[in-house]
């Protein structure tokens, strides 16, 4: 694997861990991925994770999110092992993040205040004002309280990401996982995406966990990013993302951040 | 985590109210802070001030405070400022309150509006369902002067899955229902002494109403609901946009092989459930001393052709409302997440709701024919 160090956070020196990987392997059944992955997340960092396609970045979100366990290794999150843990424990974990999916996975039979305001009426005994204030204060700071009765058919497809995210910060985590949050975005509304990500990673010093493969998100937003290789079933690089385009020893690795095809040298 | 408990200070001077807030402002201490908010709100003042100097630690929850304050201020029209905040965190709050003015309520134009749209509603309908029968017909008779537009392999395989595969439950159904008609009208009949003539009752019921009926609402559960749930799919993932710019008619394509594979195994399913729910009704008179060769020639001398032939004419008639209201359903699929299960309840209750109006329709038709 190429570690590249530099200043932070990059280096683990006095930086707590969010997220911590040790031996990973992932797959489904018998048949692993990816295997041995050693990783490990600071708060406060912005982690891209990502692969060509087939890599298991997915896979790997999924046993991060404690939707499917590893194969085996450990996974620990605030400290907590995952990999293996019963439901009680998994039920504690998910409440440190907050989760938006690739296409969103907003309920459609519910408003976006409603939907922000789900995960408030199932774990906190708020009232049903202070409810709505806290619905509408995550909406503002993705900039769709003017959208909060909408149903999200009404939205776009960029708004309905970034009501994704409200929802995820509504018991404010301090772990966000974003599953391809520019996929099918234009240039535009995925920069006022990222830039919205940096801005609540600064202001609330919430930890993200982003896999994706869009580059320029990966290049403007990104602290580190962990590259995958299905071919070669490990963890390849690891470092911020300028340094391993233009100086990974790892050929793939270059070739993948500096976008050439593969049939250039 | 424990967090420093905060502290609402709320002082009115004049018509102002300045509120001030001390300690951590986080998603467990918010409600405290948004219930120590009610009662100076509540007295009414001209001008609303927030300082959150004091504030040790504030989260996105916290933010939550400054969106009460800023809406309940807009609301009623009063100057609101925050201090005491500069940096991320004002930027936090400023973030926050974007959009926060309560919208404008949207005119309310009570029952004439609402008569208005329910009409708008039903003209459309109409204008989908006119448009589907014109194409179905107009594709129907194509495919009659070229069968090579049919789509045939599509056609065998829907036959399968919506009649074979419906054989158990219809065979079943049809079965108990010969079984109850004989249990519950053989008491009844036999006062008269006319347990034979249970038979009769059974025969008519079953294969000029019930059979065709029975079958045609499990296939309006099984099959209508199915259709709709596919071409409504297809529907919502783009695939019918696709098939129109290849320049292949869904009509053609979709709705055409599910149409006449239901009108084909439909009245042999009824006939089908018609035989064995006349052999349920004898489940119920063989024990009480009616041989099956009586029970099958008072079922036989019951029956007509021209019943038969009423059954079987129903059924066919169940078919195309059947598929047709499920293919329909399936078309006019909207948009969202819930439009597919919308489309497949609409098929499934207007399907049925069309049965039995047409079997009423047919019913009267038929005794007014003689038949």
């Amino acid at each position: 694997m190429t570690q590249i160090s530099t200043a932070t956070p990059t280096t683990s020196s006095g930086r707590k861990v969010a997220i911590s990987l040790r031996g990973v392997s992932i797959g489904y059944g018998d048949k692993a991925i990816v295997e041995g992955i050693d990783l490990d997340i600071y708060e406060g960092e912005i982690m891209f994770i990502g692969g060509g396609s087939g890599c298991g970045k997915s896979t790997l979100l999924s046993s991060l999110n404690t939707l499917r366990a590893p194969l085996s290794g450990s996974i620990r999150i605030d400290g907590i092992e995952i990999a293996g843990a019963d439901e009680d424990t998994l039920q504690r974990v998910r409440r440190r993040f907050g989760m938006m999916y690739q296409l969103g996975a907003l309920f459609g039979g519910m408003s976006l205040l409603e939907n922000v305001r789900l995960p408030l009426e199932e774990f906190t005994t708020l009232s049903n004002d202070a409810m709505d204030d806290l619905a509408r204060a995550k909406l503002g700071l993705v900039g769709l309280a003017a959208h909060a009765d909408k149903k999200p058919s009404e939205i776009s497809g960029g708004m309905q990401k970034r009501a994704a995210i409200a929802r995820a910060l509504a018991l404010d985590p301090p772990i966000i996982f974003l599953d391809e949050p520019s996929a099918g975005l234009d240039p535009v509304t995925s920069a006022d995406l990222d830039a919205m990500i940096v801005a609540l990673n600064r202001m609330l010093g919430t930890t993200f966990v982003v896999i994706s493969h869009e580059l320029a998100s990966i290049f403007s937003i990104g602290h580190r990013f962990a590259m995958l290789d299905g071919a070669r079933r490990r963890l390849v690089a690891l470092g911020p993302p300028m340094e391993l385009r233009d100086s990974s020893p790892d050929t793939w690795v270059r070739r993948f951040l500096s976008r050439t095809p593969s049939g250039d040298a | 985590m424990t967090h420093a408990a905060p502290t609402v200070r709320a002082t009115t001077s004049g018509d102002k109210l300045a509120i001030v807030i001390d300690g951590d402002l986080v998603l467990e201490t918010v409600g405290a802070v948004q219930k120590a908010l009610e009662a100076p709100l509540a007295t009414k003042p001209r001008r609303v001030s927030l300082d959150l100097k004091g504030v040790s630690k504030i989260d996105a929850s916290g933010v939550a405070v400054a969106v009460r304050l800023y809406r309940f201020a807009k609301a009623a029209g009063l100057p609101f400022d925050i201090t005491g905040i500069d940096g991320d965190r004002k930027l936090l709050v400023d973030l926050a309150l974007r959009g926060q003015d309560p919208q404008p309520a949207q005119a309310h134009l009570g029952i004439v509006r609402e008569v208005g749209m329910r009409a708008v509603e039903g003209f459309e309908t109409i204008k989908d369902l006119l448009r589907f029968c014109g194409e179905v017909s107009v594709i129907a008779l194509q495919i009659i002067r070229r069968p090579v537009l049919l789509r045939w392999n599509d056609t065998v395989v829907a036959m399968a899955r919506h009649g074979t595969d419906a054989v158990p439950v219809v065979g079943l159904l049809g079965f108990l229902i010969g079984a109850i008609i004989a249990f519950q009208t053989y008491d009844p009949m036999a006062k008269f002494g006319a347990k034979l003539q249970v038979a009769d009752v059974v025969g008519i019921s079953i294969v000029r109403e019930l059979g065709p009926l029975i079958t045609a609402i499990v296939l309006a559960g099984r099959s209508g609901s199915a259709f709709a749930a596919e071409i409504g799919t297809m529907k919502v993932t783009q695939e019918l946009d696709a098939l129109r710019t290849f320049g292949i008619d869904p009509v053609r394509f979709l709705v055409i092989p599910r149409m006449l594979a239901t009108l084909v195994v439909t009245p042999l399913l009824s006939v089908y459930a018609s035989i064995l729910g006349v052999l349920g009704g004898y489940i119920v008179l063989g024990p009480k001393g009616i041989t099956i060769m009586q029970y099958l020639v008072e079922v036989r001398a019951a029956l007509t052709i021209g019943g038969f032939l009423q059954g079987l004419a129903k059924a066919a008639v169940f078919a195309i409302l059947v598929s047709g209201v499920g293919c329909l359903a399936g078309i006019r699929t909207g948009q969202g997440p819930g439009a597919v299960g919308m489309s497949t309840t609409r098929a499934v209750v207007v399907g049925i709701v069309a049965i039995i109006l047409a079997d009423s329709v047919l019913g009267s038709f038929f005794y007014s024919l003689g038949i």
